[in-house]
């Protein structure tokens, strides 16, 4: 091997800056696909590594890779693979940036991911419109790459939060809407077209790739030993533009989030996520170890602030009406609960509650969650909750008609355009 | 053992009519009062059992007794019986297609959801049917409070596929329901 091992960050992002690469810097950077020439092999590796799925639930990727060899050497079939770029997270950037940036290195881990489940052919699910256009983005890259073995094609996700959750995803590639479907069987048993079917995101993959390049060792070599490696993460200062980052997991929160004096609150993991405290959430590392304390973990790696001068109240109840409005509307307590949250919400914002509306919502917020196919209601509840808890003083303000806010301007970025009709679920 | 087929007869056109109205009320996840959903669907599924042994009865006791000769092959295959050619193939008919929506219900688990209910919508001929064959062949239907009792339960039938039909032309389809919802919620606070 010619090219030298490096450590440093970033590993998956270019190292000039915001420059993409092509396949000419990419294959100069990282040299050829790695491919171990059998199923299974790779396996042990990333096992090696410690590698989590980097969407959010942070699942051990060897072993989601090893469910889905097994189940199809017992059942004889096909597996069927799939990267999921499909970012619905409005508050994220971090796979869209990748995309954008670094196509090739995913593109490489949907290869390896492939062989190593003895996969035929893959496929590569995204929002078309992101950063621009990465739809075009990745039809260029494609048509670039030389020595790929397993065919890759490419999926388009409907504009909907829920279009990247697993079993909607293989929903929508199965012709149908993208709107998650009951999770047993597993899809990792019984997916697209009933084939065992392996869903990584992208920014494994883009891991992946390295450690079939560099090993394990390599990979540890950045992060702490218990969530070894770096993350890319999206952070959203209180100039409100997006940055993402590559960091080492247990990064101290403080150095990423810049300037803290002017910050109310800290919104951790996006839309599903958490509320903390600005001072609490200083002292915090971003890894989920240190977010246990505060109910938090590090999902797809979204760090928002809430600027001194903005409501948190304002601000949730605006985010819970998008989230109530993205329910796929099938199952009861989600259909019925999230709308009944949003409008208990936007309520105490206007300082218009009836008393016993908070407690209406505290109980509402443990009544949707586990109840659900999927995890939107359990997500949009703890984001209530915390919320609650973390603007416990300015939901006394509203009380008594006041609100501490000076800035009236939305900050958190919200997409345009709710779902109308089955067709806004294709 | 006429008397008996007679009988039985009657008791499993009633049941399979009871049958028929909790299945439509579980394809709506009704309740019945003082049940819960579930208990409902186990109740839709026990009377089938006993609907089954009714009929079961209904067909042995009519081939095995001697006052008219009916052929063991004419309780599946239809007009193959002289005796009450066109009824008995009514009836015949019918218990095929309770035997398709039986067989397939008991190896539901290896069926797709779509066959299953593919083959289960076929209830919905086989009770006109099974109706048809006991109003046709037995003369006891044709009088009497038995009479009654027929035209009842038809009409119980007709009003309760009414109801089923006009609670499906209700449904707000599942891309609308949220947006409903939400619309009349946040109009109620606003109000307030």
């Amino acid at each position: 091997m010619t090219t030298a091992i490096d450590t440093d960050l970033p590993r998956l992002l270019p190292r000039d800056g915001r420059r993409a690469q092509g396949w000419r810097e990419h294959a100069a950077r990282y040299d050829r696909i790695p491919y171990r020439n059998a199923a299974g092999r790779l396996i042990a590796d990333v096992e090696a590594s410690g590698l989590t799925g980097r969407g959010g639930a942070a699942f051990p990727t060897h072993r989601k890779l090893a469910a889905v060899l097994q189940a199809s050497v017992r059942k004889r079939v096909r597996p069927a693979v799939v990267a999921n770029g499909a970012e619905s997270e409005p508050a994220s950037d971090k796979d869209a940036t990748l995309l954008w940036l670094a196509p090739h290195l995913v593109l490489d881990g949907l290869q390896l991911a492939a062989e190593a489940v003895g996969a035929e052919s893959a496929v590569l699910y995204t929002h078309a419109d992101r950063a621009g256009d990465v739809g075009g983005r990745l039809r260029e890259a494609l048509a670039d790459r030389r020595d790929d073995r397993v065919p890759v094609s490419l999926a388009f996700a409907p504009p909907r939060f829920l279009a990247g959750q697993e079993t909607a995803l293989v929903s929508h590639l199965g012709e149908g809407p993208a709107i998650p479907t009951y999770p047993v069987p597993r899809i990792t048993e019984r997916g697209l077209g009933g084939a065992p079917t392996l869903v990584q995101n992208a920014e494994t993959l883009a891991h992946l790739a390295l450690i079939a390049r560099y090993g394990p060792r390599w990979f540890r070599e950045v992060g702490i030993p218990n969530d070894p490696g770096s993350h890319l993460v999206t952070v959203r200062r209180a100039d409100g533009h997006p940055r993402v980052l590559e960091v080492p997991s247990g990064v101290g929160i403080a150095s990423l989030v810049g300037e803290t004096a002017s910050i109310g609150a800290l919104l951790l993991g996006g839309y599903h996520g958490t509320w903390v405290p600005a001072a609490k959430a200083v002292r915090l590392r971003l890894d989920n170890e240190s977010l246990r304390s505060v109910g938090a973990t590090v999902g797809a790696g979204i760090l928002a602030v809430l600027p001194g001068d903005r409501c948190g109240l304002v601000e949730s109840a605006r985010i819970v009406r998008y989230l109530a409005l993205e329910s796929a509307g099938q199952c009861g307590p989600c259909l019925n609960g999230l709308p009944r949250m949003s409008a208990a919400l936007t309520a105490l914002a206007r300082g218009r509650a009836p008393r016993g509306t908070r407690a209406d919502l505290e109980r509402w917020a443990g009544l949707v969650t586990g109840r659900g196919a999927c995890h939107h209601p359990d997500g949009t509840a703890r984001f209530v909750k915390s919320a609650l808890r973390t603007f416990a003083a300015e939901l006394e303000r509203h009380e008594r008609g006041q609100c501490g806010a000076s800035n009236a301007t939305p900050f958190l970025p919200l997409p345009q355009g709710t779902a109308r009709t089955e067709e806004d679920w294709l | 053992m006429w008397y008996i087929s007679r009988a039985t007869g009657v008791v499993a056109l009633l049941l399979m009519t009871a049958v028929l109205l909790l299945g439509l009320l579980v394809s709506r996840q009704g309740r019945l009062p003082g049940l819960p959903k579930f208990a409902v669907t186990g109740l839709h599924r026990n009377l089938a059992l006993i609907a089954v042994a009714f009929v079961g009865l209904h067909v042995v006791t009519a081939v095995a007794d001697g006052y008219v000769n009916i052929p063991l092959i004419s309780v599946i295959v239809p007009l193959s019986s002289s005796y009450e050619r066109l009824w008995l193939a009514l009836g015949a008919v019918s218990l095929d297609l309770s035997l398709a929506i039986i067989v397939t219900s008991l190896v539901r688990n290896r069926l797709s959801r779509k066959a299953w209910k593919a083959v289960h919508w076929l209830a919905y001929l086989s009770w006109p049917v099974a109706w048809l064959h006991s109003y046709g062949s037995a003369s006891d239907l044709k009088g009497g409070w038995l009479f009654l009792l027929a035209i009842a339960d038809l009409l119980v039938v007709v009003a309760a596929v009414g109801w089923r039909l006009a609670a499906a032309a209700r449904d707000v389809p599942r891309a609308e329901r949220v947006g409903l919802l939400m619309n009349a919620v946040h109009q109620r606070g606003r109000n307030r």
